[in-house]
């Protein structure tokens, strides 16, 4: 019961903001935004070609970070095992950004998705790789890996004179306004066997919450679960960076407010997210496009803001939904 | 039956195992016993598939278990280990249904009653004393269903009572399955049990 009044609400949240997300912007609209389907005068194009993308793009990108951090978080049985964090979203940056410097391709092409993508999963990889075996070392790692990895793609933007490479500010913030018809009906898919995959191992993460062993001898495989939950990852972060750059926070928080709502059972953890991930971000989006009209603040700088002190209040307010025993 | 073929095994330096022989066969208790450093712990890695011997092979039921998937072992033997990670906060019952259908035994309320774990099924496991989180830890062990049951030092922080619950549960038990049991303290349990392999 509990649960359904739960989902009820984030649903009715999620359609007021969408909601909201047409009507406001920069441009007032004259009429509601009901009133303009199957219009096509200056509001109807506002609306749909612009708002809609982005407010659509916003939910489905939304959802891939909160699932995407809530499968980090229980592959890599660490409470702070966030995809910026540990390396996956500047691998899927350098990756795209490379094509286009390159000139093999330009922004919001399938190449482009399939070399974030690409990128992500070796990235991870590598993190692992890389890490010494216990505790903290994996994040220090993957926090090295990550910062070598920005650096080479700030490197490559200042070199680059390809026009639609963006800015530093847009890959590292993160930014919704390139979002349109296109861009988001060539990532959605992508997104979408990226969170198949990760319902796929979401039963399994919960016997590997136990450790590795407990974990093999009741008929699991880390390492194929791993090598599943990573490929997983490198769609939802591949894709999603590809389009909008790497947005902070969404990943690390959603599934701690998640857990805090319905437990750590991954399976329900995992669908819950996906809906506060899109209404976290949506959230953001409608706040970073409407605070200081007409000026449009980075959208990582908001998540990060309002992110940051929510995790604090968070932690503080229930240390023991995460027991370290590191 | 559980058969330990001559198996050699080392860490690092320390030889831990030279030409090495047991046996686990259906319908006995086994208990394992020797002084820290023996290499209990490591036989029941070495069995449960995650060690593999540098010589000499173990098979299960005739087949080398360097063969079987961690799921087709899973179906042969159930592990105890001597500590679980207990990170997330699920309730005990939650994790009393990690495992797939098919992997779990009919009905553990036995099991759960015998370990006194009935009054603390809505309890979040994270929330727990270590020695009822060991009764957990031990309960999932006895929920999976197998033909050989290994548990790693199941009475090390148990009180009396709970020590001959367990007891009682491992001697039930034997009566359709093989179990091994390690102990660092065999003295007032040894005779529950139909043989005692001493590590030196």
């Amino acid at each position: 019961m509990r649960k359904l009044w739960i989902y009820l609400s984030g649903f009715a949240v999620l359609l007021f903001l969408f909601w909201l997300s047409l009507d406001l912007g920069i441009l007032h609209l004259h009429r509601s935004v009901f009133a303009l389907v199957g219009k096509h005068d200056v509001d109807a194009t506002t609306v749909w070609q612009v708002r809609f993308p982005r407010a659509l793009g916003a939910v489905i990108i939304g959802a891939g970070l909160g699932v995407a951090g809530a499968v980090a978080q229980g592959i890599f049985r660490n409470p702070l095992a966030e995809p910026t964090l540990i390396g996956l979203s500047s691998g899927a940056t350098l990756g795209t950004i490379s094509l286009i410097a390159s000139g093999a391709s330009i922004y919001g092409t399938r190449a482009n998705i399939g070399a974030a993508v690409l990128a992500a999963a070796i990235t991870a990889v590598l993190v692992q790789w890389l890490a010494p075996n216990k505790g903290f070392g994996f994040l220090l790692t993957g926090i090295a890996v990550s910062a070598i990895l920005t650096s080479l793609a700030g490197l490559l933007i200042s070199i680059s004179p390809k026009p639609g490479i963006q800015s530093i500010a847009f890959w590292d913030f993160g930014s919704l306004t390139l979002l349109n018809n296109s861009t988001v009906g060539m990532i959605a898919p992508y997104i979408e066997i990226g969170v198949i995959i990760c319902f796929f191992v979401s039963r399994k993460l919960d016997i590997y919450s136990l450790g590795e062993s407990s974990a093999h001898y009741m008929g699991v495989n880390p390492k194929r679960l791993r090598l599943y939950a990573i490929i997983g990852l490198a769609f939802l972060i591949g894709a999603s960076v590809s389009a909008v750059g790497s947005i902070a926070f969404i990943g690390l928080l959603v599934p701690h407010i998640v857990r805090l709502l319905i437990g750590p059972a991954h399976r329900k953890m995992l669908s819950l997210s996906a809906l506060v991930g899109a209404i976290v971000l949506l959230l953001a989006d409608l706040l970073a496009r409407t605070l200081f009209v007409p000026n449009e603040i980075p959208l990582g700088l908001l998540t990060s803001l309002l992110g940051a002190p929510a995790l604090i209040v968070l932690l503080r307010v229930r240390r023991a939904s995460w027991v370290s025993h590191d | 039956m559980i058969e330990i073929k001559a198996i050699s095994f080392s860490r690092g330096e320390h030889q831990i195992y030279s030409d090495f022989t047991a046996h686990l066969a259906m319908g006995e208790a086994v208990l394992l016993t020797g002084p820290n450093g023996a290499g209990k712990s490591t036989l029941i890695q070495l069995i449960g598939g995650l060690l593999k011997p540098a010589l000499g092979r173990i098979d299960i039921d005739g087949i080398d278990i360097a063969t079987l998937s961690a799921k087709e072992q899973a179906v042969k033997r159930s592990i105890a280990p001597q500590r679980r990670s207990f990170t997330l906060a699920f309730t005990v019952a939650e994790v009393l249904h990690f495992l797939p259908k098919k992997l779990r035994i009919n009905d553990n309320t036995e099991v759960i009653a015998r370990l006194g774990l009935a009054e603390l099924l809505t309890k979040k496991v994270t929330e727990l004393s270590i020695g009822q989180q060991e009764r957990v830890s031990l309960a999932l062990a006895l929920s999976q269903r197998a033909d050989y049951y290994l548990l790693d030092e199941p009475f090390s922080a148990q009180d009396s009572n709970s020590s001959a619950n367990i007891l009682e549960l491992i001697s039930e038990l034997k009566k359709e399955k093989g179990v091994l049991v390690i102990s660092h303290n065999q003295d007032a349990i040894s005779q529950q049990f139909d043989r005692v392999i001493s590590l030196a």
